[in-house]
């Protein structure tokens, strides 16, 4: 009995921690219909057996009845994303944390090939500790605005080589995104702020 | 039955005490008569054939076992002593969690009057929402954070600017968001666009720096 009590006692303690450190509510939304949420529940858990992040998975779900989809199509956007993600994963490496995977996946939405998340990861070189969730954001972004995947792929990877903070990558679209509303091309607004953005980084001490 | 301002995990446990074992007669039959004919343990045969001869146990005395036997009461008083402590623990650890709560309010207000996005470890960064809507009537931000769901974070008009604004504690890490205009949706203009569009509108992303960066 006091086995079962101290049982007890510590998973009241631990549920409060866990429930503390989750963002993302991990239950499926009572709107959807049974089998519906059995589906889902299948996908979700198949991608907690593979390791992959699976709040994004949920969060979709939640997208989903909000934007008012039907359900097969929540099941579809649901099953597209596990698959990005799965693709994400095996581009950036088991050690890619699981914001850097989804940012990843959306990058693969965006155009981008898993060889460039994979050349990206290498242009990172040696430095595991700096994530590169920011870098594909922004590519993800540029190519959401019209800039060729590849091209922006290839214009972030320059900067990811050379060490450039996630406040820059952040600077670099905001200007390169002044330039496409201000009528130039992308070809030429990525060129002269990639230079830019390059020399900066070369006078920086 | 509860105290008044007990939290129910203390009510769980009251209720686990106080529930009466109950078992089958059958068994409860089988048990005694097993017990009855159980032979009669020395407990210093045991001692010496699990420890060693007796002068072995006379250099190391604490080497013997000692039995404790605990009456009705006593055994209750143990129990109530083992749910305190585990009380206890749970108690310093929600007052531990609390106060760095409470320490987080404090130090993302006073952040968010100054940079918005600054890297603090282990804590929730401030991340300030605007959107220029002069003839909206109410706005709501939906995203990734807030479960989708648009009656959580409503924005008020800032009166200086009369832009819409709200400030919202996130976490490090790649946030999904869009705003709700009147009841339309709609991506927030000035920040990156994400790239998923499985149900028929663009959302928006931003991005709340980790330590590490």
């Amino acid at each position: 009995m006091i086995v079962r009590l101290l049982a007890l006692v510590i998973a009241v303690a631990s549920g409060l921690g866990a429930a503390q450190a989750q963002g993302v509510d991990r239950t499926l939304p009572a709107q959807l219909s049974a089998p519906t949420r059995a589906t889902l529940e299948r996908l979700i858990d198949s991608a907690r057996v593979a390791g992959l992040p699976i709040d994004p998975l949920y969060s979709k779900v939640r997208e989903g009845v909000f934007r008012s989809a039907d359900e097969p199509r929540v099941v579809v956007a649901v099953q597209r994303l596990a698959r990005d993600l799965g693709d994400a994963r095996a581009a950036l490496g088991d050690s890619a944390a699981a914001e850097e995977v989804t940012a990843g996946a959306n990058a693969l939405r965006a155009g981008l090939h898993r060889a460039d998340l994979s050349r990206l990861r290498d242009a990172r070189g040696n430095k595991s500790d700096h994530p590169l969730t920011v870098a594909l954001v922004v590519i993800a972004d540029l190519a959401t605005r019209g800039v060729p995947p590849a091209m922006a792929a290839a214009s972030v990877n320059e900067l990811v080589t050379r060490n450039v903070s996630d406040g820059s990558l952040m600077s670099f679209r905001q200007s390169v995104e002044r330039d496409l509303v201000g009528g130039r091309s992308p070809a030429s607004a990525l060129d002269a702020r990639t230079r830019a953005m390059i020399e900066d980084e070369r006078r920086r001490p | 039955m509860s105290e008044p301002d007990s939290p129910r995990w203390l009510d769980e446990i009251t209720d686990e005490l106080r529930r009466e074992v109950s078992v089958r007669p059958a068994w409860r039959a089988r048990l005694l008569d097993d017990v009855a004919r159980a032979p009669k343990p020395s407990s210093r045969d045991d001692v010496d054939e699990r420890f060693g001869d007796e002068e072995e146990l006379a250099q190391h005395p604490a080497r013997r076992r000692r039995s404790i036997t605990l009456g009705p009461f006593t055994g209750l008083a143990a129990a109530a002593l083992f749910v305190t402590l585990g009380a206890g623990v749970t108690y310093m650890t929600m007052s531990s969690r609390a106060r760095v709560h409470e320490r987080e309010r404090r130090g993302t207000t006073a952040r968010a009057q100054a940079v918005s996005r600054t890297p603090t470890p282990a804590e929730r960064e401030v991340v300030r929402f605007e959107l220029s809507a002069p003839r909206a009537s109410r706005v709501a931000l939906v995203g990734s954070f807030n479960d989708w769901n648009p009656g959580t974070t409503l924005l008020s008009r800032d009166p200086a600017s009369g832009k819409w604004v709200v400030s919202v504690r996130l976490p490090p890490g790649r946030h999904v968001y869009a705003f709700v205009v009147d009841g339309d949706v709609t991506a927030d203009p000035d920040a990156p666009r994400a790239a998923d569009d499985d149900f028929g509108s663009t959302n928006s992303v931003v991005f709340v720096s980790s330590p590490r960066t």
